[in-house]
């Protein structure tokens, strides 16, 4: 089998070992968080990537699945004390069975009006939570009790294990996106994403496709947002729920270019470098500043590389690919 | 004589004020090329949007192959076997002229494998193989329309509406395209075709309909039709010579 041996394979292959080994060369823990953070945007913009990129359609409140996620989890986990290994599940599915409505009300209509619809749900979940205190806790948020080294309880010492799942997961995402590529849901919804008129004049049901896409999407931030609120063990309906966390979680995909397997990841290493500097820049001493920066970049992005970085990075990588010799020669066809 | 493959039953659309489409009646058998003619919005592409499913009539039914589908979503349209062009192409610009074809040839094949061969044949089946790996949005239009109708028949449509696909054709290009329309009924594909290019369509129809202004006015072969006094008054006039 020379399949291994191509570039093409070894290459994507050392880059994960890479990765499995880098939180090990890193000086302390604070650069390790930031591993684990590009990592949980890399699913979160992989996950938004699958509506919002392959089919074109923009949605401004995935923080509304996050939020539910994040919440449902800790809910279960405080009052009932279920393993969150179980409720990134339940979490996901949560966030799931909220998108159904929303696909059903909007995927029919074609314009803004997904786009409208999305962040009024996120605002009106974040009020929801503000409001119903005596489930929610609401501005002061919930915590996750602090069990030290619990590993069926999904909470750890270190962040390393921390680290190796959401890389885990973020995988799993671009082999999904890898997957979806080319299966008939992936083809239907580059097809919407480019002309919802001529898909369904060759047979594309748009609104189920679309609807199947946002429910995946919908299930992947869920899970995503059970992590989060056990990484960091405080949520709060003023960040998860935020309008600028759904921004972010836009903005990664953007930025590193819609519709492919492995922009979102790019845009979240980008963002979260970018995101860092900022705060170093500024040293917080400017409240709201850091917000203006987003929009400044997500402007620039949209004028000058609409297709986000993707497109220097796979031309810079298939160079490089190029030149590197296979490690297991074919057998020369007769 | 057997029920007719599509039956449309006294279609009526009005825009505001305008009636783009009159309690309009036309029937196409299986097997069957009809040429749908008239002038600019007289409402042929109209007619086709009604058909279709991109319209809903105000008025009127339309039977497929002896179903309703009066007002059915265009997808659900398509998948009973009636697939359209559109006037002005409007390939997937983005994905390869290949992708386009896939997009459609999954409709009847859902395994990526077959859907990919089955697309493969219909690229060369319309001369676009050389160009199955560029953008769509790169190709010249004459090369969109081709696609245009690759895409159309990835669908394995019984009926197929080609609306204009001739027009800015070089004479030697409309040539070409009536050869593929030829092969198409060949292959047992029924047609409807709205064209401006006289030629084609008094040569290739079996039988031609003719509407002005949203109406009904005259129905008959091709050359009844260049015969016909109202024809020639609300259309043809002297721009039509017999080839």
């Amino acid at each position: 089998m020379s399949a291994v041996g191509t570039p093409h394979r070894y290459v994507p292959l050392a880059f994960l070992a890479f990765l499995l080994v880098l939180p090990h060369l890193l000086p302390n823990a604070f650069y390790v968080h930031i591993l684990v953070t590009m990592a949980i945007f890399a699913v979160l913009g992989s996950a938004w990537n699958l509506i919002g990129g392959y089919a074109g359609q923009l949605s401004l409140g995935h923080a509304a699945f996050f939020g539910t996620g994040a919440y449902v989890s800790t809910l279960l986990v405080n009052r009932y004390g279920i393993s969150p290994w179980l409720t990134l599940g339940v979490g996901g599915l949560a966030a799931l069975l909220l998108s159904v409505p929303i696909g059903r009300i909007c995927f029919r209509l074609q314009g803004p009006y997904f786009a409208i619809a999305t962040i009024g749900l996120g605002e009106a979940l974040r009020m929801l939570v503000l409001h119903y205190r005596e489930i929610t806790n609401g501005a002061q948020g919930l915590t996750v009790p602090f069990k030290g080294n619990a590993p069926w309880q999904l909470q750890f010492d270190s962040k390393l294990p921390y680290y190796y799942i959401a890389l885990a997961m973020a995988v799993a995402m671009v082999l999904l996106a890898r997957w979806m590529e080319r299966t008939r849901l992936g083809h239907y919804l580059r097809a919407i994403g480019q002309d919802q008129g001529a898909a369904e004049a060759v047979g594309i049901d748009s609104a189920r496709a679309k609807a199947r896409a946002l429910a995946l999407s919908a299930f992947a931030t869920g899970a995503a947002g059970v992590f989060y609120a056990q990484y960091t063990y405080v949520i709060h309906p003023d960040s998860v729920f935020s309008l600028g966390m759904s921004v972010q979680i836009a903005l990664v995909a953007i930025v590193g270019g819609v519709g492919t397997a492995m922009g979102p990841v790019l845009g979240a290493i980008i963002m979260e470098v970018f995101v860092q500097s900022t705060q170093v820049a500024f040293q917080g001493e400017y409240p709201g500043l850091e917000l203006m920066v987003y929009g400044g970049l997500l402007v620039a992005v949209i004028r000058w590389c609409p297709r986000g970085v993707i497109p220097w990075v796979s031309r810079a990588y298939g160079a490089v690919i190029g030149r590197l010799p296979a490690l297991v020669r074919r057998p020369v066809p007769a | 004589m057997s029920a007719a493959l599509l039956e449309v039953d006294r279609l009526d659309k009005r825009f505001g004020g305008v009636h783009a489409v009159a309690e309009l009646s036309l029937s196409v058998h299986e097997g069957e090329i009809v040429g749908l003619i008239g002038p600019n919005g007289s409402g042929k592409t109209t007619t086709f949007h009604l058909i279709t499913g991109f319209h809903r009539p105000d008025g009127g039914r339309v039977r497929f192959a002896g179903r309703d589908v009066t007002g059915a979503p265009p997808y659900e349209v398509c998948a009973r076997g009636l697939c359209r062009t559109f006037q002005v192409a409007r390939p997937f610009r983005e994905l390869s002229v290949l992708d386009n074809v896939v997009a459609a040839t999954l409709l009847r094949h859902p395994a990526h494998a077959a859907a990919r061969a089955r697309a493969e044949a219909l690229v060369r089946t319309v001369g676009l193989e050389a160009r199955a790996g560029t953008p769509a949005g790169a190709l010249t239009t004459i090369d969109q329309r081709r696609l245009e109708v690759a895409r159309a028949l990835g669908t394995e449509p019984r009926l197929i509406l080609l609306d204009e696909t001739m027009g800015g054709l070089t004479p030697t290009e409309v040539t070409e395209a009536m050869r593929l329309i030829t092969a198409l009924r060949e292959r047992g594909l029924t047609l409807l075709v709205v064209e401006h290019v006289m030629r084609a369509i008094m040569t290739l129809s079996d039988r031609i309909v003719v509407m002005d202004q949203g109406r009904w006015i005259a129905e008959g072969t091709p050359t009844e039709i260049a015969a016909h006094p109202a024809v020639v008054k609300a259309y043809l006039g002297r721009e039509y010579r017999h080839a």
